[in-house]
């Protein structure tokens, strides 16, 4: 076994790759952009997609929120701070009795705490949570990272629609509601 | 003895020699040298550290130090409930989390005699295979970088995001999945997944035959792999060492075999490989030939995934009732274990995690003894560990 034909092979496999990421369209067609045959991803220039079900941010529906605070006591490090009241509405109909509402006071999810694990989006009964597969809200200060109940609003209209599922499966198809 | 007049010569001759030999060493007294490879070293894969004690070129003894990097998950696991701690244990080895719920989500199912429909047994064993997949890959593309060859890891990284991709469709996460639910699964795959799946399994076949050309085919790894940092068979099962590694030192033992219970290993059709040798190169190959079968394995449970749930009747609220539980499956590292004690609480009372790479390393300091210092790179390579998986 001499020094030789491995390396050849493996130089010949690294040149191959290499050609074929600069001349995507063979050698006598040199292509302007350098990211057509690669497969690294000019980043803020040119976006990848993610999928629909990536967890990236999470969005909060505000109507549904009932302020039961199922999501902040499931959270695995705790980083929902939730804080509502009641109020009472007017009844629905005349001579009714006036009927007891949640109102939402504060929805903070601190995003330099989280661990993107969906416990919360999971355990909401109401539907009010939603994952978003945005993923650009990097700040300078720690302290932005804590999401409001406005901010987090403003991801619902990021959530994509449930993707149907793969044949033979029972799970429905569920509906992201509209404001 | 029969002392001639010659021999008696001879002899004094030699101690003669023997006492100039002693006066020299007295004199080029070499000390010892202490190396510290680590905490903050490529090799270590995280923060292990190494202390070698060099006399030249050669290792006298070699102890790790681990610990750098400890996160407690044994103690925080008793202050969460069940389903958080998925969260936190998807964390241990992460480059195959989805492989690290999966005995911890068997081992409370087995206490709370729940059992997940076909469907989600499947689905599970599918993800488990690709975490495999994906771990052996940058394994095989990091030993290489370690031991001088920078193309292959970056291939490495480039055809891991196939298998990354395909688990992200299905758990939303490309590393930490936590997808994994006591009685099954948090949701069903989506359309189309079954197609694109068996498309990346092709690609990962492609991957690996490109590997096996490259790397294993190289003159250069070859040498500084055959021959280097030889575990017995005999050595390799004091030390309790498991997976790859202990395949690949020709130990016919496998738990996706031997004892697949919870998962659909027997429903496929496959081979356990092993290599006799035990030396780097063997470590190395069988990481390989198990990534090449973990796709047949893969596209096999596709063709036969059942129909039906996806998720058993729990209660909402899970509380598991009292009672003691070990599972242990055979994850990309090797064997990983958890033991569960629950008081029938919403928390477990004590969970005992065994990962594979804290006792793959335990054999560092007797397999490190006597070897020269380029062989340490290769030996811990090719014993593959994740810090996440020592120090838990």
């Amino acid at each position: 076994m001499g020094i030789v034909p491995g390396l050849i092979k493996g130089l010949g496999i690294t040149a191959k790759t290499g050609l074929k990421t600069v001349f995507p369209d063979g050698i006598k067609k040199p292509v302007p952009a350098p990211s057509r045959g690669a497969v690294t991803v000019q980043y803020p220039h040119e976006k990848e997609a993610p999928t629909n079900r990536a967890r990236g941010v999470i969005a909060l529906h505000e109507e549904n929120c009932t302020a039961c605070m199922l999501c902040a006591r499931e959270c695995p490090d705790w980083c929902i701070y939730i804080e509502g009241h009641k109020y009472l509405a007017p009844p629905r109909r005349e001579g009714g009795k006036p009927r007891s509402k949640n109102a939402l006071d504060r929805f903070d999810i601190d995003y330099s705490l989280c661990m993107y694990c969906g416990i919360c989006v999971e355990v909401c009964p109401f539907e009010a949570l939603f994952w978003s597969p945005e993923y650009e809200f990097s700040e300078p200060k720690i302290a932005d990272l804590l999401h409001d109940k406005e901010r987090l609003g403003e991801w619902m209209h990021t959530v994509p629609e449930f993707e149907a599922y793969e044949s033979g499966s029972e799970a429905k198809v569920k509906k992201v509601p509209t404001t | 003895m029969t002392a001639t007049a010659g021999s008696e010569r001879e002899q004094l001759a030699y101690i003669a020699a023997k006492a100039a030999d002693s006066r020299v060493n007295v004199e080029l007294e070499t000390e010892g040298m202490t190396l510290n490879i680590g905490p903050q070293h490529p090799a270590t894969h995280g923060t292990l550290r190494i202390v070698a004690k060099l006399d030249g070129e050669q290792v006298i003894s070699a102890d790790p130090v681990m610990g750098y990097m400890h996160r407690g998950y044994e103690k925080l696991t008793e202050v969460r409930t069940y389903p958080q701690v998925t969260t936190l244990i998807n964390r241990i080895d992460w480059l195959g989390s989805f492989a690290n719920e999966v005995p911890f989500i068997l081992a409370a199912e087995k206490l709370m005699e729940v059992e997940a429909p076909p469907r989600a047994v499947w689905i599970r064993t599918i993800l488990f295979e690709m975490s495999r997949i994906a771990n052996n890959l940058l394994g095989l593309g990091d030993m290489a970088a370690q031991l001088g060859a920078v193309t292959p890891v970056f291939y490495a990284f480039r055809d891991r995001e196939y298998v990354l991709n395909q688990v992200e469709a299905v758990t939303g996460g490309r590393f930490h999945p936590n997808f994994d639910r006591i009685g099954g699964l948090k949701d069903d795959i989506p359309a189309g997944w079954i197609a694109s799946t068996k498309d990346s399994m092709i690609k990962m076949r492609q991957a690996a035959d490109e590997l096996e050309s490259l790397v294993f085919g190289n003159e250069i790894f070859t040498t500084r792999t055959r021959g280097i940092g030889i575990i017995p068979a005999e050595v390799a099962l004091e030390y309790g060492m498991s997976g790859s590694n202990l395949r690949g030192s020709g130990v016919d033992w496998d738990l996706r075999r031997d004892s697949p219970w919870g998962l659909a290993y027997d429903q496929a059709d496959w081979k356990v490989w092993t290599h006799p040798d035990g030396d780097s190169y063997s470590r190395a190959w069988v990481r390989l030939q198990e990534m090449r079968e973990g796709t047949y394995i893969v596209d096999q449970l596709l063709d036969s995934l059942p129909s039906g749930p996806v998720m058993a009747k729990v209660p909402r609220i899970i509380k598991v009732p009292e009672g003691e539980a070990w599972v242990e499956t055979e994850n990309p590292l090797g064997a990983m274990g958890y033991y569960i004690v629950s008081k029938g609480d919403l928390v477990p009372f004590r969970v005992k995690i065994r990962s594979a790479s804290f006792n793959n390393i335990a054999i560092v300091p007797w397999v490190l003894k006597g070897v020269y210092v380029p062989d340490i790179i290769s030996i811990l390579a090719s014993l593959y560990f994740i810090l996440g998986d020592i120090d838990r």
